[in-house]
């Protein structure tokens, strides 16, 4: 087993032209990468563009990329040259910046509504922060702690297993087991989530 | 769903995953829409654990980056390198080839001297049996001119009949003369498959 042996197989395979690959890279770190651009910028809406603008730059870099570092290392620092640029680009021309929104505001204005800034959305973004908590605290002791270790301390399993006392194959298990859980109950709340949106848009 | 499936997925998001099973799941992932949501939530209940503020859980982020990608071209990793080589080469490329190139060329000569006088000496030892790469030596010995080694398999034979006829003059003394006229006989054929049969009949004569 290697480190960031899934992530390598993702972008070989982005690499030779599988588009559909990157979006699971996408997935996996887009919210990692908000809250990093976040640092830079205030506005998540903002922050959303830059982390937008920092994936299509990686991608179009990709072939680049060899392997040397692991692959979020790499994106991490693309995204933070991104924000960057994007807060010394704003400093240096914040009138043009400013007539920019106004000029554009009606559009802006509809961008934004859509998105998530929307009193919906941000009780969707809640709603689905305390389903996962509610989740989180209806699980069993063990595979809450499995899955607590893993996401907020980031130990990998051999360090969870001796920290836990249990095999490595028994903590796959736990996590496993304790994201079906919580995934079973995300699920209609972003299906139900999502519907609501698609009627908003 | 298949369980299996989903263990390996959520093993995979946390880089536990065999490197084999990376590869065949990658490809999936690559494909399935629902194995790919599923994926998504799983980034999502780690992005609640880490209470990270500020990330909006429903955000379009993915949606509008994968449609950006969907209008750039796909990738193509094997017109990389090809692009980089006529993009430019380096001023110094061009020059290093050419050093390394020269350098070569005076290794070849170094060496080539340097093994004259140690295939001429046996040989010359054994005037009247016409060594293997006479021809080529002679040249290169009498007029003190380079000659290119072009035939590479004459190579090998000389050193190995080299080696036999060191041995030959070493053990000239304790050897019968019957061998060592066999032995001799070997190198003047250039046979080195016969003459190492003939060592190795000595030798086992010399045993006995």
């Amino acid at each position: 087993m290697s480190a960031d042996a899934s992530d390598l197989s993702l972008v070989r395979r982005v690499q030779r032209g599988d588009k559909g690959a990157f979006d699971a890279l996408v997935l996996k770190y887009q919210h990692k990468l908000v809250k990093l651009v976040m640092r830079y910028v205030r506005n998540p809406a903002e922050a959303e563009d830059i982390a937008q603008e920092a994936f299509i730059k990686a991608y179009r870099a990709l072939p680049q990329f060899r392997g040397d570092s692991a692959f979020y290392t790499w994106l991490y620092r693309i995204a933070i040259n991104t924000a960057k640029n994007a807060v010394v680009s704003r400093d240096r021309s914040p009138i043009e910046y400013d007539l920019d929104r106004s000029s554009d505001e009606s559009y802006d204005m509809q961008g934004r509504m859509k998105d998530s800034e929307t009193p919906e959305g941000l009780v969707l973004t809640d709603e689905i922060r305390s389903t996962v908590n509610a989740a989180i605290d209806a699980l069993p002791e063990d595979l809450r702690t499995a899955i607590v270790l893993r996401e907020l301390e980031g130990l990998s399993y051999e360090e969870i297993a001796a920290a836990m006392d249990c095999p490595v194959g028994t903590v796959r298990s736990r996590i496993f087991r304790a994201r079906e859980a919580i995934d079973k109950r995300l699920r209609e709340v972003f299906e139900g989530g999502l519907g609501r949106a698609e009627e908003l848009g | 769903m298949n369980e299996e499936l989903d263990s390996q997925l959520s093993a995979m998001f946390d880089d536990e995953l065999p490197h084999e099973e990376c590869e065949l799941l990658a490809r999936r992932l690559s494909r399935d829409e629902v194995l790919k949501a599923r994926w998504g939530r799983y980034a999502v209940v780690g992005a609640v654990i880490r209470a990270e503020r500020g990330v909006r859980l429903n955000a379009p982020l993915a949606g509008r980056v994968n449609a950006a990608i969907r209008a750039e071209p796909a990738l193509d990793r094997e017109a990389v390198p090809v692009r980089a080589a006529a993009g430019g080469m380096r001023w110094w490329q061009p020059v290093a080839g050419g050093a390394l190139a020269a350098g070569v060329a005076a290794a070849s000569v170094l060496w080539l001297r340097a093994q004259v006088p140690l295939t001429t000496v046996p040989l010359t030892a054994q005037r009247g049996a016409p060594p293997v790469a006479a021809p080529v030596l002679a040249a290169a010995v009498g007029d003190g001119s380079y000659i290119t080694p072009r035939a590479p398999r004459a190579q090998p034979l000389v050193v190995p009949s080299t080696q036999l006829a060191n041995y030959v003059v070493a053990h000239s003394m304790v050897s019968s003369p019957v061998a060592r006229r066999n032995l001799l006989s070997a190198f003047i054929s250039s046979d080195a498959a016969g003459a190492a049969d003939a060592v190795k009949t000595q030798a086992q004569g010399n045993a006995k």
